[in-house]
C-alpha cells in the first residue's frame, strides 16, 4: 500500500505542476515543475514522506526504459534524412564530445574541491 | 485449415489493438538490453536501450502492423515519464544541503554549458549545409525528451529525429563523460554526475545513478535545470536567427 501511496503523491504534484504550468503560461513541462514543488514541500516539512521515498526508486529506475519507445520511430523515418546524416551524425557527436569537454574543464575550474574521498567509479549494475 | 491460417495471420494486429502486446515488447526488449548489454561486457558505445530499440524496430518491421501501432500502445507506458520526473524530488532533496553550499559556482558555469550544448551542435550541422528544419531538430538534444519535444516543436523541427538526436547525444555524453574526466583525472562524483546532467538528459541521469547517488542527485539538478534554462532561452534566441 506504502507504493501506492506515494504514486497518489507524486500524482498529486504531478497535476499541481500542470495547473501552474497552465495558469501561468510556464514554457517547462509538468513533470519538472511538480519536481521542484515537491522538493520544496519536503524542505518546507523538514523530511521527506517515507511513502514517496518508496516509490520513487523504481521509478527513476524506469527512467531510461520510459525513453526507448520514442527512439524506435528514428529507424522508420531514416530515409527522409538521407542526405542529412553526415552532417547530422558529426554535430551530434563531435558537438556533444565538445560540449562535455568544456562544460568538465568549466566546473572544474570554478567548482571548490570536496574534502570527502570521491567515489571510485567502479561497479555498476542495471538491474 | 485455411480459415484457421486466415485468423492467425491476423493475430499480430489484433495484438496490437490493445497496449498490452506493445507494452510487453517494450519491457521484454529492455530486458534483452541488459542481457545482451552484460554479455557485451557492456561497452559505453552501445547502451542497452540502443540495443532494445533496435530490437523493438525489428520485431515492429517483421509482423504485419506499423510504428504507429507501436507508439499507440507504448504511449501508455510513457505515461509514466510524468510520475518519474517529479520522483526525481527524492534525490533532490537529499542532496539540497550540497547544491546549496554550491550554488554560486552551479549558477555561474551551468547556462554557459548548457548553451554551449546546443550551439556546438547547430553550428557544425549548419556549416554542413543542415536545412533550417534539420537544425530545429537537433538543437534541443541535450535536454529532457519532455521539455525537448515541446521545444521542436515550437521551432519546427522534427519529432522522430529529435528523438534520434536525443538517443545518440546521452549515448556518446555517457561515453565522453567518462572517457575525458580518465584524461582529465576528474574524480568528483558532483562534477561527473553535473556533466552527465548537462549533456546526457535523462539517459545521463540514468547513468549518474548507477555511479552513485551524489553523482545521480547532481545529474537530476544538472538535467532540470539545463531544461529550465534552454526552454526559455532557445526559443528567444532562435527567432533571433530565424
Amino acid at each position: 500500500m506504502s507504493v501506492l501511496r506515494g504514486f497518489l503523491w507524486l500524482l498529486a504534484f504531478l497535476l499541481l505542476g500542470q495547473t501552474l504550468v497552465q495558469l501561468l503560461h510556464i514554457p517547462m513541462p509538468s513533470g519538472v515543475i511538480g519536481m521542484l514543488l515537491l522538493t520544496l514541500w519536503f524542505g518546507y516539512r523538514g523530511r521527506m514522506n517515507p511513502d514517496v521515498v518508496h516509490v520513487s526508486q523504481p521509478l527513476i529506475a524506469m527512467l531510461a526504459l520510459l525513453i526507448m519507445p520514442g527512439v524506435v520511430e528514428i529507424f522508420f523515418v531514416a530515409d527522409q534524412f538521407a542526405d542529412q546524416w553526415a552532417a547530422i551524425l558529426t554535430a551530434l557527436i563531435a558537438g556533444t564530445l565538445l560540449s562535455v569537454l568544456s562544460s568538465l574543464l568549466l566546473m572544474r575550474r570554478y567548482l571548490p574541491a570536496d574534502d570527502e574521498p570521491a567515489n571510485p567509479l567502479g561497479s555498476i549494475d542495471h538491474e | 485449415m485455411n480459415d484457421w491460417l486466415a485468423r492467425l495471420s491476423q493475430l499480430p494486429q489484433q495484438w496490437f489493438e490493445s497496449p498490452i502486446a506493445a507494452i510487453a515488447l517494450t519491457l521484454g526488449a529492455y530486458f534483452f538490453g541488459i542481457r545482451l548489454f552484460k554479455l557485451m561486457r557492456r561497452p559505453s558505445w552501445c547502451p542497452p536501450m540502443l540495443i532494445a530499440a533496435i530490437v523493438i524496430a525489428m520485431v515492429v518491421a517483421s509482423l504485419p502492423i506499423g510504428i504507429d501501432d507501436y507508439n499507440r500502445g507504448a504511449s501508455w507506458l510513457m505515461l509514466l515519464l510524468g510520475p518519474a520526473t517529479v520522483a526525481l524530488a527524492v534525490p533532490l532533496y537529499q542532496q539540497l544541503p550540497q547544491i546549496r553550499a554550491l550554488w554560486k559556482p552551479i549558477l555561474m558555469t551551468l547556462p554557459l554549458s548548457a548553451t554551449l550544448a546546443a550551439c556546438y551542435a547547430v553550428i557544425i550541422a549548419a556549416i554542413m549545409g543542415a536545412p533550417k528544419d534539420v537544425l530545429a531538430s537537433l538543437a534541443p538534444k541535450s535536454v529532457t525528451s519532455p521539455i525537448a519535444l515541446g521545444l521542436a516543436e515550437e521551432l519546427g523541427g522534427s519529432r522522430a529525429l529529435l528523438m534520434g538526436a536525443l538517443l545518440t547525444t546521452g549515448i556518446t555524453a555517457i561515453f565522453g563523460v567518462e572517457w575525458l574526466s580518465r584524461i582529465l583525472r576528474i574524480r568528483d562524483p558532483r562534477l561527473i554526475g553535473l556533466a552527465l546532467g548537462i549533456n546526457g538528459h535523462a539517459l545521463g541521469t540514468v547513468r549518474a545513478f548507477e555511479l552513485g547517488t551524489v553523482a545521480g542527485a547532481f545529474a537530476s539538478l544538472g538535467m532540470s535545470l539545463t531544461g529550465a534554462f534552454t526552454a526559455i532561452v532557445l526559443p528567444l534566441v532562435w527567432h533571433l536567427f530565424y
